[in-house]
């Protein structure tokens, strides 16, 4: 007997467990660029909008459809263009459909200030599965402090505005640092009454990916206390009840990896991974260490995944320093330690880093303790 | 407009099918398609070999002759079957007449 069609909700699908069962791709990244028309103060990536040399390295839209084409085939079923900032590109119409009619679900993250008439016919007709805005700030004081750019802020509010009179499935997420920490409150807030179904906050910044040092100062600059990440994720009831249920599972002793060497234990490359503006290939998208990159317009993604990841993941550390600290530690669940971001703060893949400890500590502590619990 | 196996239908140019694991996966590409947000869809096997043959070309009875005569099962009952499917995909513009 010939059953009827299934139609169902993407994470009712069946096709997930399958894939559970092997490593499969799932969903890659697209930073279809890397410049940006903001200049934020915390961004490991933006460079500037009119940077000739960055602009000439992108990936062309054909070079796009055919590592998409690659993709598709090895299963992606998601793909996330980002950037820089993906609609400073005038092709952006052009890579958009081209991702959509390989069959991805496409999300886009966008600050939302270039969003011209164009883009809505566009997201009208052929709606993205999610758009991602950051709210930098909810008064143009503030948004700009972060962004270094006059006119930014009315810019953000109207395109935000568009796209919410437009029907379009929006995301707002905020970045929670220095330049913006005094409206944290009033910027969840707006989020939580805009968005549709979750809105987050990061309060951990990583470094840039071209360690430019005065850049880098800056986002050390911007980066909160732990005290300060632990009072907030205290403040987001939402947040801290999460943590507090999955406290058994964040902090667990199994976690320190004793007697193994290995750096890799999260999920980058399993899954997942990055395609950088240029056709790098990353197992995540804060590996940019060098030997850990993969140059997409030189070979295949199936060699990149079938044979470069398992060669990457497949590192080991030698340093005592870190194999007695970081390699052993149970709260690496509630830490912004991994290989990519020790490389980003130390230039090295094991390279231990004070700071993420720090949070991490802080924020175990008042798991633990269960303060702050009505 | 009623369905008749007379007819010939082809895949909308407004979804893409994709075969993963040997999943067929129909991926909306425009608005409106669907009920619900978030939504993908499969077919069992025979619902495979159906959608395998919509071509445009071939009318209805045709296909259910061919699954027929495949599967060695009577050919009323397939037919049956194909109606119920089509108008289904029609239902949620997945296929259209041609």
């Amino acid at each position: 007997m010939m059953k009827q069609n299934n139609s169902m909700k993407i994470q009712d699908f069946p096709l997930w467990d399958k894939l559970k069962t092997r490593r499969a791709v799932i969903s890659f990244d697209l930073e279809i660029t890397a410049r940006c028309n903001m200049n934020c103060r915390h961004c490991y990536i933006n460079l500037p909008a009119g940077d000739r040399d960055a602009k000439a390295r992108e990936l062309t839209p054909a070079e796009i459809s055919g590592m998409a084409d690659q993709a598709a085939e090895l299963g992606a079923m998601w793909v996330l263009i980002s950037g820089g900032e993906p609609l400073l590109r005038e092709d952006f119409p052009e890579i958009f459909m081209t991702l959509k009619r390989k069959g991805l679900l496409v999300s886009v993250f966008t600050n939302a200030t270039l969003l011209r008439d164009e883009h809505m016919e566009l997201f009208r007709k052929y709606p993205p599965r999610d758009i991602e805005v950051t709210v930098y700030g909810v008064t143009r004081e503030t948004y700009e402090r972060v962004t270094r750019r006059s006119g930014s802020f009315a810019a953000f509010w109207n395109g935000l505005n568009r796209l919410l009179d437009n029907g379009i499935k929006v995301r707002l997420k905020a970045m929670a640092i220095r330049s913006n920490f005094r409206e944290l409150p009033e910027i969840a807030a707006f989020c939580r009454a805009h968005t549709k179904d979750y809105f987050r906050f990061d309060p951990q910044l990583h470094l840039r990916f071209d360690g430019k040092e005065r850049r880098n100062g800056e986002i050390r600059a911007e980066r909160l206390t732990p005290e300060e990440v632990v009072a907030l994720e205290r403040a987001d009831e939402e947040r801290m009840g999460v943590l507090r249920d999955k406290c058994d599972d964040l902090i667990h002793r199994d976690f320190a990896h004793n007697g193994c060497d290995h750096l890799f234990h999260c999920g980058a490359g399993n899954g997942s991974f990055s395609i950088g503006f240029d056709g790098r290939f990353r197992l995540c998208s804060s590996l940019w260490a060098e030997g850990t990159t993969y140059d997409l317009r030189q070979g295949t993604l199936a060699e990149a995944w079938y044979h470069f990841v398992p060669r990457v993941r497949a590192l080991r550390s030698r340093r005592p320093e870190f194999l007695e600290t970081c390699s052993k530690c149970a709260l690496v669940n509630l830490c912004l330690w991994c290989p990519a971001h020790a490389h980003l703060e130390t230039g090295e893949l094991d390279g231990v880093t004070p700071h993420f400890c720090a949070v991490a500590r802080a924020r175990a502590a008042v798991i633990q303790k269960g303060e702050g619990q009505p | 407009m009623e369905l008749t196996l007379d007819m010939k239908y082809a895949p909308s140019e407004d979804v893409v099918a994709r075969v993963i694991e040997d999943e067929l996966i129909i991926v909306p590409l425009v608005a409106g398609i669907g009920d619900m947000e978030d939504e993908l869809y499969t077919m069992n096997e025979t619902g495979k070999a159906v959608w395998s043959r919509l071509d445009g070309e071939k009318t209805l009875r045709m296909i259910a002759d061919d699954l027929a005569a495949t599967f060695e099962a009577p050919p009323g009952i397939i037919e049956k079957d194909v109606l119920g499917l089509i108008e289904e995909l029609v239902r949620r513009k997945i296929v259209v007449v041609r």
